[in-house]
């Protein structure tokens, strides 16, 4: 568009780039055609930010980050400011809607391999913002200050005295204090609502501006840039505006229909949303029977605590985290969209995300016999999913595969032996079937059976 | 894949199936023995006589202290000449929290160091359910301090206030075959050991209207909640329609 826009709007072009940024974000980037269910997520979770920073906004105008008044403003909040309580659960509801639509979000790039070649800097950014949502839901949890909330950081506050010399040290100052205190209180008040929530925008910023310089994948992982027209446009290209635009419109309607049954016929959801035992105030003399985090951590947390020795779990539930930076490095694989990839790699996957499911509830139980030696299992088989993407990255002898089954059946083993220990012992042979069954079916098989035959991938977008 | 599926859908199943067994032998009597509480927040006769109830019986010593009388007053439609004459007894005004004119140090002193819990969000926590078998569950204890046990919440500081409407009865209990080592009793059944004010069935009425006001003061929002509800999905459901034919009008040019 070389003419020059007149009116108020020139006048606005001549001294800031809105036309040229409109153009090059919205009517003039080009998104594959062939977008599918998955790829909602993205623009959802920018309108649940966007919910959570208005929403946030107005609960900050009744709360008071003190600890003699916080409980009760909050309530406050939910009697008789007008409107409180829908504001109130729009808040609460949509911490647990971010991470549900920020891992299924995520789980679109594991299947499409968007976070390969050339968009491993995208992924970057992605999983920076999903570290930063952590830390913000993690303190947001403290502000209502409830029994739950203050028993639940005083657990994962405590995770940093693992830390070998300098981990007390560490607490304290996070802490601002020898307990969990006012001082706590007020300084996760300020990162909450302040400065992560600065940083996670500067991050989406560095998110989107990195997806629209190499544009977006799709569900075929075809580069729709490789094929352009005469005019210099993909082929298999539509622009964002006006086509995702009204799609994501449809999507957002009825992402938010689903939004608004939960804030107004469940807001608790069982429990899971909002935990009971924080509609009791914080009390420093009374734990809850059962401190459970809130769902969206419990994977991480399952891992903690299936290690015995507190500063290697501390550490294994970080590599839990840490590897899932490394992934555009770990999935080599030339082929990303998972329509064109082997059985065994959606073997893979599938299982993988059956693990995290069950890592999931398994930190939501209190600690029994069965459920301790199933963690360890499961929190193997989430380690293992990431040498097992690996393996599929080219094509490998026999002697790898056999090679590296033996190998890791054998550490496997020589843990149970050397560390692993239970009240009852046949448990942990009968769950040893995990991990060797797992690694039976993605190690073996390939060697065995034509499952790890992968597909032609077209020149062009299927549909 | 199937096999593997199958091993991984039998584990989630008894794990479930587990938890909910750890859970039901939390208690030394069966769940829902007693029934189960039915919430009624449409009753707006029963929220009355649970409010009338639980000011003369239970505020007392239990503060409200998230909730104003005004707010009470008109999500029930009492009026406000008769909340101030008949249903605040601390001298407080019409619009003020429902606190206690107990003091702290009194109540510990009198309670064996237990705060009575604040009832505008305990109930939240516990739930109605918990209320309903705690009211219907005293039990004479010579034992105890104010001569009553409660089988909901066995050793409580609490006495039973409700003495007068319910009577007293005394529960029997026998020795279960124990597998631990350490002697667990169960609760056979409730005897009448004096008769009170109200008949069995009134008195069901009476913690049934108590539970239901409380269940209403944990969450006054509830009453307007789902009505609020039904309106926006109902405004989302046209605006899913009108959104739905809009990209199927843009995107008839796209192949």
């Amino acid at each position: 568009m070389s003419e020059q826009s007149t009116g108020l709007l020139g006048w606005i072009d001549a001294r800031f780039p809105l036309s040229k940024m409109m153009r090059e974000h919205l009517s003039e980037y080009y998104a594959p055609k062939n977008f599918n269910f998955w790829y909602f997520f993205g623009s959802l979770a920018l309108l649940v930010l966007v919910i959570q920073i208005l929403s946030g906004i107005f609960l900050t105008m009744h709360y008071k980050p003190d600890a003699e008044l916080a409980f009760a403003s909050v309530e406050h909040i939910m009697r008789d400011v007008n409107w409180g309580w829908l504001i109130r659960y729009m808040h609460s509801t949509g911490a647990s809607f971010f991470f549900i639509v920020v891992y299924l979000h995520m789980f679109r790039g594991l299947m499409y391999g968007s976070f390969k070649h050339p968009r491993e800097l995208i992924w970057l950014f992605g999983m920076l913002i999903y570290v930063a949502l952590m830390a913000e839901a993690f303190m947001g949890y403290l502000l209502p200050w409830g029994n739950m909330s203050y028993w639940g950081a005083q657990v994962i506050i405590n995770l940093f005295n693992t830390i070998p010399f300098v981990g007390e040290a560490i607490s304290e100052w996070i802490r601002g204090d020898f307990v969990i205190s006012d001082a706590t209180l007020n300084r996760f008040f300020s990162l909450h609502v302040i400065a992560v929530p600065l940083a996670l925008l500067g991050l989406i910023v560095g998110h989107i501006l990195a997806l629209h310089e190499v544009g977006s994948n799709n569900p075929d992982g075809v580069e729709i840039k490789k094929t352009k027209g005469a005019d210099g446009i993909p082929l298999d290209g539509i622009p964002f505006h006006p086509y995702y635009t009204v799609k994501d419109i449809l999507g957002s309607v009825v992402f938010l229909a689903i939004f608004a049954f939960v804030i107004f016929f469940m807001p608790e959801m069982n429990g899971y949303f909002l935990e009971h035992a924080n509609f009791d105030p914080a009390n420093a003399l009374n734990t809850p029977d059962h401190i459970a985090p809130i769902w969206y951590f419990t994977p991480f947390y399952t891992v903690l605590r299936a290690i015995p020795d507190p500063f290697l779990g501390f550490m294994m539930m970080a590599m839990a985290i840490v590897v899932l930076f490394l992934l555009p490095w770990i999935d080599r694989n030339p082929i990303k969209s998972i329509r064109y990839r082997s059985t065994l790699f959606k073997v893979n996957l599938i299982i993988f995300v059956i693990t995290f499911i069950i890592l999931g509830y398994l930190g939501l139980k209190p600690v029994t016999d069965l459920y301790s030696q199933l963690a360890l299992r499961f929190t193997e088989l989430y380690f293992l999913f990431f040498f097992v993407l690996w393996a599929y990255s080219k094509p490998r002898s026999g002697g790898f595969w056999i090679g590296s089954f033996i190998v890791l059946l054998v550490g496997i083993t020589a843990y149970d032996f050397l560390v692993n220990s239970s009240e009852q012992p046949d448990l942990i042979w009968k769950t040893w079937v995990i991990p060797a069954a797992y690694l039976f079916i993605t190690l073996l098989l390939p060697q065995f059976t034509n499952w790890d035959a992968e597909k032609q991938v077209p020149e062009r977008v299927t549909s | 894949m199937k096999i593997l599926n199958k091993i991984l859908f039998l584990f989630v199943l008894s794990m479930l199936v587990m938890s909910a067994a750890w859970s039901a032998s939390e208690h030394a009597y069966e769940k829902n023995q007693f029934g189960k509480v039915n919430i009624e927040l449409n009753n707006k006769a029963s929220l009355q006589r649970g409010a009338k109830y639980f000011v003369n019986y239970c505020l007392s010593c239990h503060p409200a202290k998230h909730s104003r009388y005004k707010r009470v007053a008109d999500d029930l439609g009492i009026r406000e000449d008769l909340m101030i004459d008949n249903m605040i007894f601390t001298g407080q005004k019409f619009g003020e929290l429902m606190t206690v004119a107990m003091k702290r140090e009194d109540a510990q002193k009198w309670f064996l160091g237990v705060d009575p819990p604040d009832l505008s969000t305990h109930v939240r926590a516990i739930g109605p359910q918990a209320v309903y078998e705690f009211l219907k569950t005293f039990y004479v204890d010579d034992h105890r301090p104010f001569g009553v046990n409660n089988l909901y919440l066995p050793n409580t500081a609490m006495p039973h206030v409700l003495a007068d409407l319910q009577g007293l009865q005394r529960a029997d209990f026998h020795v279960e075959p124990s597998t631990d080592g350490v002697e667990h009793k169960a609760f056979d059944k409730f005897e009448t050991v004096k008769p009170g004010a109200l008949s069995d069935k009134e008195y069901e009425q009476v913690v049934t209207d108590i539970v239901n006001f409380l269940a209403y003061l944990s969450e006054p929002a509830q009453l307007i909640r789902k009505k609020v509800g039904v309106g926006v999905l109902f405004f989302l459901g046209i605006l899913g329609i009108l959104a739905y034919f809009l990209k199927r009008n843009y995107w008839q040019d796209v192949h």
